[in-house]
């Protein structure tokens, strides 16, 4: 699609990235090997591999959740590796694999939004709910088409499902972030409702410039979306797709990279998985 | 009939900044600060010492909130540094404040028989009326009502609110949780404080063993108002009323029971009756409430499912 300019600082850097749990101990599991990674604005990534392949690892250590053993986080060129998950919140937004975990269900529409609207800044002695911030709140609900913007004071707590995944995704728009960060946002979803907020994905992805890191187990949708496609197996990247590569490639394709992604891929044998699901 | 709303008011109003603090942390929170108990005789007992030495009856009720303010704070220490959950940490610093209080006051019951309160600073002699105090309480808890409800419309008002529910999506939106310790039990303790100096100041006397049971009554009295007014975390406004009204509530059934004749010794079995009624009260309300508002919405009774459930 786009071209990057190799020369710019991308958005979001992994150097060597090690994320070891219960460290020294029997059970000691390295989550990942040493993950490189740079991701310039304006690029969607997404990642697939099978659990255990340190997808979700490596959205933590972006997130702040959780800090390396060893390795640089860089986000806009600055190294926020000592930065707790509070702390980078004005560059990182999250959207979580439950819809749950990203809105507080007891409060309002408006409150939620408000509350992401001072993301990473600081919580002043202010009102956090004024006119000017219900017509913006309006504005950016009435994108989804689904009548919220005529909802702002009812409890997120009871709305559905898509409804609470689609304010988290508008929560995580607001403020623009430089990185995006995507945690299977749809696994919870219905089909139809997963539809549309892919679609809605796409489109913030778009107009936000942010580097965009997207994981999913659904293969049509990481060649859909993607720039750019990481297949992740071990702790590692295994393969780093261009978009040139997987417009071509098929579902299987990526299931087949995925199966065999026990020792590292070539490029080659990739290459030869994407011509035979042409053929 | 009078005399029972009197005393209601006079005993209950001074009540309310305390059970302000408790609903704080309690509900908005979600967590159990038992400093209330140490941190009202504490501020009953600055108030005390700073009126009966000659300080104006205004400055003796600042005091008070500051040394709540501290109490809080050493809490919300315990807990940050040293990782003790805040029950615990809550427990302790009260524990240790009984000692503090005691060496404050320098005697268990300081009399403050004929000194000055907020009321006679305004009324005179005329402020030892029944009227003129509750007058002048009505005022004070008024503002201190207003001026939390405005606080929690704040920006960081809300993501107090927030942070109870959902503390992972807070932190996520740029919020330290650490912060939010120190302010709510800084908060809480401060009100637990005013509402202290102002009880002594009506009672005319304060007792370092004022404080016990404050917690437990407290959680009767909010729940009691959570009842009547089931306030969510948006409703600031039923926040305040809920405390406001179960604060009285649960105060008028205490004097009730005093005037028709329950002997004084019986009212903490009272007081603990009235909170497992309140919460059964609460649960079966809940369940009756759910059923009949949102028959069909299946995200609010997966919502009420506890963690780590599937649900």
């Amino acid at each position: 699609m786009t071209d990057y300019d190799p020369t710019e600082t991308p958005a979001l850097e992994l150097q060597h990235v090690r994320i070891v749990h219960r460290a020294g101990r029997p059970d000691e599991v390295v989550a990942l090997r040493g993950i490189d990674l740079a991701v310039p604005a304006g690029q969607l990534v997404t990642v697939v591999g099978s659990n255990g392949a340190g997808k979700s690892s490596m959205i933590q250590v972006v997130s702040g959740a959780v800090r390396p053993a060893s390795g640089r986080v860089r986000i806009g060129g600055r190294d926020v590796t000592r930065r707790p998950d509070w702390r980078r919140a004005g560059d990182v937004a999250r959207v979580f694999d439950d819809p749950r975990k990203g809105t507080a269900p007891e409060l309002s529409v408006e409150d939620n939004l408000a509350l992401a609207l001072r993301r990473g800044g600081r919580r002043r002695l202010w009102p956090a709910v004024t006119p000017r911030r219900r017509v913006l709140m309006r504005e950016q609900l009435a994108r989804l088409g689904l009548g919220l913007e005529d909802r702002l004071h009812e409890e997120v707590g009871s709305l559905s499902a898509g409804q609470r995944q689609s304010i988290t995704m508008i929560m995580a728009a607001l403020g623009a972030p430089r990185v995006l960060l995507l945690d299977e946002h749809l696994a919870a979803l219905d089909p139809a409702t997963a539809r549309r907020v892919l679609d809605l994905t796409a489109e913030l992805a778009r107009d936000l410039g942010s580097a965009t890191v997207m994981v999913t187990h659904n293969m049509e949708h990481a060649l859909e979306l993607g720039d750019r496609l990481l297949v992740m197996g071990g702790g590692r990247v295994v393969a780093d797709l261009p978009r040139a590569l997987t417009r071509a490639m098929a579902p299987a394709d990526v299931v087949e990279v995925l199966v065999s992604s026990g020792e590292s891929v070539s490029d080659r044998s990739l290459l030869a998985a994407t011509e035979a699901g042409e053929s | 009939m009078s005399g029972l709303l009197t005393d209601t008011l006079i005993t209950g109003l001074p009540l309310v900044p305390v059970y302000l603090g408790v609903y704080l942390v309690l509900r908005i929170r979600e967590d159990f600060d038992l400093t209330v108990e140490g941190s009202f005789a504490l501020g009953g007992g600055v108030c005390a010492v700073l009126i009966a030495h000659g300080h104006g009856p205004w400055l003796a009720l600042l005091a008070a909130v500051v040394s709540g303010v501290a109490a809080g704070v050493v809490t919300a220490c315990l807990n940050l540094t040293l990782d003790i959950p805040v029950v615990l940490a809550g427990l302790v610093t009260s524990l240790a404040l009984f000692s503090v209080t005691l060496r404050i006051t320098g005697q268990p019951t300081v009399s403050l028989v004929g000194a000055d309160t907020v009321a006679t600073s305004l009324f005179g002699e005329a402020g030892r009326g029944d009227a003129q105090q509750i007058a002048v309480l009505a005022v004070v808890v008024a503002l201190v009502l207003v001026a939390f409800a405005a606080f929690l419309m704040t920006e960081l008002g809300l993501a107090l609110r927030a942070s109870g529910v959902n503390a992972e999506m807070v932190r996520a939106q740029g919020v330290s949780e650490r912060g939010l310790v120190v302010l709510s039990l800084a908060l809480s303790n401060g009100l637990t404080g005013l509402g202290a100096a102002l009880a002594v100041q009506t009672m005319g006397y304060a007792d370092v063993n004022m404080g016990v049971g404050t917690f437990v009554a407290g959680v009767g009295a909010v729940l009691l108002g959570v009842l009547v007014f089931r306030p969510t975390g948006s409703q600031v406004a039923r926040i305040v009323l809920a405390v406001l009204v179960g604060t009285l509530l649960y105060r008028f059934l205490l004097v009730g029971a005093l005037r028709i004749g329950v002997p004084a010794g019986d009212l903490k079995g009272i007081t603990a009756l009235t909170l497992v009624i309140a919460v059964a009260a609460q649960r079966f309300a809940r369940i009756g409430l759910t059923a009949l508002t949102r028959p069909t919405s299946s995200t609010s009774a997966s919502v009420q499912t506890p963690e780590g459930t599937p649900t």
